[in-house]
């Protein structure tokens, strides 16, 4: 589980000077839950999946990951998540297949394990007829099924996904979310961020509304939804953007 | 540090580098290709140049005053055309002719020949030069004959003669040559041979957004960096090997190109043995590291592949310069020299292929070049664990 406590980032540079673009936040991700960070660009949604996946430090506050501190035990961390974001991160001039077993290695899988969990993951995410194409020739939806199947590879307990269904057409993004309720069966914690209104709606068991760095709601749907009278999530997001309500469920 | 982790980033990296059309080009295809290229093209037009230089050679001008039948028969007989000319000067200038002769009075009265000549030109200063030479011989047979009328033995001119031997051996004159040029080239070829491949790992995977899921990975910052480092130290060394064989090759199959037929035997002759070639290359090894960090330490900076390639060109310039000065001759290295990068290395080649190199300061150019690597890795690991530098856009 995911437990982070008045989080806090705060960037430094000459032109704009001191900004919080993370400021103060906390919430839990227990196991077997799907919990969605819901924010516009720039909200603050990238930079806390970063600190949790120790890519960056927090200025101040606490993050841990299964009970191992990102700022003391970023390698404990790091053992234990899977990271996929956006822009997947796939090299270009390897396959699939070659992407897999360097991440398995890094991961420490044993040789025998990691030819094992790479026959599942290419049966699982159906990449039999791609998994030996050089990414640059691949679709997109291939690659991301792909960055899917390299997040996956090493069966961590918790995901972080950064957007990863941005860019993608309907009938992939469609395989993206079945594998992510699919991994939430098998008792994985799932942070996962998004500006996709549905998805969150469909996928999420509680979604947290962030803007400007800091949590504006957050609970289950109903609870959302009771909160603040609307019966939309659209509408729910687009009135904490405009600050007619600040209410806040308790998480 | 777990190498498990370094050797799985390094086969990916080595996977990734070899699959890079850029990296194999700068890599394989430059000293293979460029090396034999650029000696044929120095080969080809120092032939030319000097042919055409010496038949241009043969026409000199001489103004009416060159009263002496004598001069311009004798400079008949050395080869030259005479042409009548007018202007000495503008005859030259003009290229009209090689060089051009006209006739004063010099400080002691006598009949002054003087010839004019364009220095810039080799054409003309070869022709200068023959006619003196010719005019010299002119001038010693005159006086003898003059010393015969009076009955002195023309010994009288040649008290005692002298003579210079070169007790350098064949070997080490081209080991000069090869030393000085062998350096220089391959310290040049191993900076731009890892170019590519550092640039493409550092500054080229934060472009395209591959770093990410490298950095979420358990390997730790140095385990990455490490992995990259030695791929680029491979890729240098590689292109050290071929520029070697290829530099080796084409000295004995086109020469130098400089110094005329006489120094392409030598150098043909002056294949390094075995042990000379290892421990160049042992001196190379360390080298290639240092190339590695360096240009790690620094392509890390960089947002992306264009901006990482203008901020290490110059390092690459600064590069020559201390290669250049070790083409001087009468340089030693000693243990102070020695620790100066790269101009270390390209004085030690030059000493070890003359066999001349002494212990210390091969073990004081080796250790400082390990020492360096070092430095640079380290700094490398800091700059790679600043976020600001990691993530900024």
């Amino acid at each position: 589980m995911i437990q982070i406590q008045d989080l806090t980032k705060i960037f430094r540079d000459k032109k704009r000077g001191e900004r919080a673009v993370v400021d103060h936040i906390s919430f839990e991700v227990r196991d077997s839950e799907i919990f969605g960070l819901l924010g516009p660009n720039g909200a603050g949604k990238t930079t806390t999946l970063r600190m949790l996946a120790t890519l960056l430090k927090p200025t101040s506050g606490r993050a841990t990951v299964n009970g191992n501190d990102v700022t003391t035990a970023p390698a404990e961390v790091r053992r234990r998540i899977g990271f996929l974001s956006g822009d997947m991160g796939l090299y270009h001039r390897l396959t699939p297949r070659e992407i897999l077993r360097v991440f398995g290695r890094l991961n420490g899988l044993t040789e025998e394990r990691l030819r094992a969990r790479i026959t599942e993951m290419v049966d699982m995410l159906h990449m039999e007829d791609f998994a030996d194409t050089k990414v640059d020739q691949l679709s997109t939806g291939m690659r991301q099924r792909a960055a899917l199947a390299r997040t996956l590879l090493h069966d961590p307990p918790v995901l972080i996904l950064d957007e990863p269904t941005s860019g993608l057409d309907v009938p992939t993004s469609r395989v993206i979310e079945e594998f992510i309720l699919q991994a939430k069966r098998a008792g994985k914690c799932i942070l996962y961020s998004t500006h996709v209104m549905e998805e969150a709606e469909f996928l999420c068991d509680r979604i947290a509304v962030i803007n400007d760095g800091r949590i504006r709601i957050i609970g289950t749907m109903s609870e959302l939804k009771a909160a603040t009278g609307r019966e939309r999530l659209r509408e729910i997001f687009l009135d904490l953007l405009d600050n007619k309500v600040a209410g806040r469920v308790a998480p | 540090m777990n190498f498990r982790i370094v050797r799985a980033i390094y086969a990916k990296e080595m996977l990734d580098m070899l699959r890079d059309r850029r990296a194999l080009i700068s890599m394989i295809v430059v000293p293979l290709v460029a090396m034999p290229g650029i000696f044929a093209v120095m080969h080809y037009f120092t032939e030319n140049l000097s042919k055409k230089a010496q038949e241009e050679s043969t026409r000199v001008g001489a103004t009416a005053k060159i009263s002496q039948p004598a001069i311009r028969e004798a400079l008949k007989n050395a080869g030259f055309e005479l042409v009548p000319v007018s202007n000495p000067r503008t005859a030259v200038e003009s290229k009209a002719v090689a060089a051009a002769l006209d006739e004063d009075r010099g400080p002691a009265n006598e009949d002054r020949v003087v010839i004019f000549v364009d220095r810039t030109r080799e054409a003309s200063s070869m022709a200068a030069e023959k006619i003196t030479s010719a005019l010299e011989r002119l001038k010693l047979d005159q006086v003898k004959g003059s010393l015969r009328g009076l009955g002195v033995s023309e010994r009288v001119l040649n008290p005692f003669s002298v003579t210079s031997s070169n007790v350098a051996p064949e070997k080490k004159m081209a080991g000069f040559i090869l030393g000085s040029v062998l350096g220089y080239t391959v310290l040049l070829l191993m900076f731009t041979g890892g170019m590519y491949p550092a640039i493409d790992m550092t500054a080229g995977e934060k472009e395209r957004h591959t770093l990410e899921p490298l950095l979420a990975s358990p390997a730790s910052r140095e385990e990455i960096i490490l992995g990259k480092i030695l791929t680029t130290t491979t890729a240098s060394f590689l292109t050290a090997l071929l520029t070697i064989g290829s530099l080796l090759v084409s000295m004995q199959n086109l020469g130098l190109g400089q110094g005329g037929p006489e120094m392409e035997n030598l150098v043909s002759r002056a294949a390094p043995d075995a042990g000379t070639v290892f421990l160049v290359l042992l001196t190379l090894l360390p080298t290639a590291l240092f190339a590695a960090s360096v240009m790690t330490a620094i392509a890390l900076f960089a947002r992306g592949f264009k901006e990482a390639q203008s901020m290490l060109t110059p390092v690459i310039m600064a590069v020559v310069i201390p290669a250049v000065v070790s083409l001087l001759p009468g340089l030693e290295l000693n243990v102070g020299l020695a620790l100066i990068p790269v101009f270390n290395v390209s004085q030690l080649i030059k000493e070890i292929i003359l066999g001349e190199y002494s212990r210390l300061s091969f073990l004081t150019a080796f250790l400082s070049n390990v020492v360096y690597a070092g430095l640079a890795f380290w700094i490398s690991v800091r700059i790679f664990k600043t976020e600001s530098v990691l993530f900024r856009s």
